[in-house]
């Protein structure tokens, strides 16, 4: 099976102190991201704790679980896998990374993943996992950040 | 060791903007502060290794040799060998990130170099500000201009 990559990225108009605390916390997604209906932290551990898995289910009732495999505050990045997928994406290894724009104080995030899938689904789940996960999570941070 | 960091978001693609920055000799057509500018010894400007020498507008000659240039990465590594801003070991690097979202570029340019104690802030600003944000400045305008 050969790997698929996928990358979406994208500015968001908050300084990086202000996306970062959001997205360093790997329980956060269930209260911004659109398709997550609930998460959870397994075995008490905390959101931050390198090697924590998060079980979640998503709206249309998929059910995962990732864990947390890099957490940097330094570089601003977050990497994490999936241990067990209704949705078959195997050996998937995702990347947040922050970057600062100093002009105008905004914060660039570049989200990537690279994985593989079942043979001719590769179309469909990379575009699944591109806009329904990662733009879509661009789309709803932005909102869950801005003042309403 | 100072480090200067200066980012920003031009809206263009990454390949249109590369276009522009990636000729070493080329700096006299989109920077400001740059008036005139040579390749070394007849060298094509893509060359690793050659050098430019280049006058900016205030007169100062500066020498700088590319290190590391990528059309793969987006990304131009060069040093200082002369110039009279009183700065050593100076490496700075350029490179830009397509931003999916809206079919843009993330532009970073940054630099670590060695000074006098005392002018660290002075060339910060000089380097972060007048150099590498007046050229994202400059890029920014005339994309603007090239869309219109």
């Amino acid at each position: 099976m050969s790997l698929q990559r996928v990358t979406r990225s994208t500015v968001i108009d908050h300084p990086i102190e202000r996306v970062w605390p959001v997205l360093r916390d790997f329980n956060s997604h269930v209260h911004w991201h659109p398709v997550v209906a609930e998460s959870h932290i397994e075995d008490g551990l905390l959101p931050d704790q390198v090697g924590c898995i998060r079980n979640f289910r998503l709206k249309d009732g998929a059910h995962l679980r990732e864990q947390l495999l890099t957490l940097s505050d330094r570089d601003w990045i977050s990497t994490y896998c999936i241990l067990d997928s209704t949705i078959p994406l195997y050996r998937y290894v995702a990347t947040v990374r922050l970057k600062r724009v100093t002009d105008g104080d905004r914060t660039f995030w570049h989200w990537e993943s690279t994985f593989a899938t079942p043979a001719g689904r590769e179309r469909e789940l990379t575009e699944q996992v591109g806009r329904n996960v990662y733009q879509a999570g661009f789309e709803a941070l932005r909102l869950h950040l801005a003042p309403v | 060791m100072i480090r200067v960091y200066t980012s920003s978001v031009i809206d263009a693609p990454a390949d249109a903007v590369w276009q522009q920055v990636r000729d070493f000799n080329g700096l006299p057509a989109w920077h400001p502060a740059i008036a005139e500018s040579r390749i070394e010894a007849g060298a094509p400007s893509d060359r690793v290794g050659c050098v430019r020498n280049f006058r900016t507008r205030d007169g100062g000659v500066i020498r700088e040799q590319l290190l590391t240039l990528s059309d793969f990465e987006y990304e131009c590594t060069y040093s200082i060998l002369e110039s009279p801003m009183g700065v050593d070991n100076y490496i700075a690097t350029l490179k830009l990130t397509p931003i999916t979202d809206g079919n843009r570029t993330f532009a970073e340019w940054s630099a670590e170099f060695d000074c006098a104690p005392g002018r660290e802030r002075e060339l910060t600003q000089l380097i972060g500000q007048d150099i590498f944000q007046g050229g994202f400045t400059a890029l920014k305008q005339r994309f603007l201009k090239a869309a219109a």
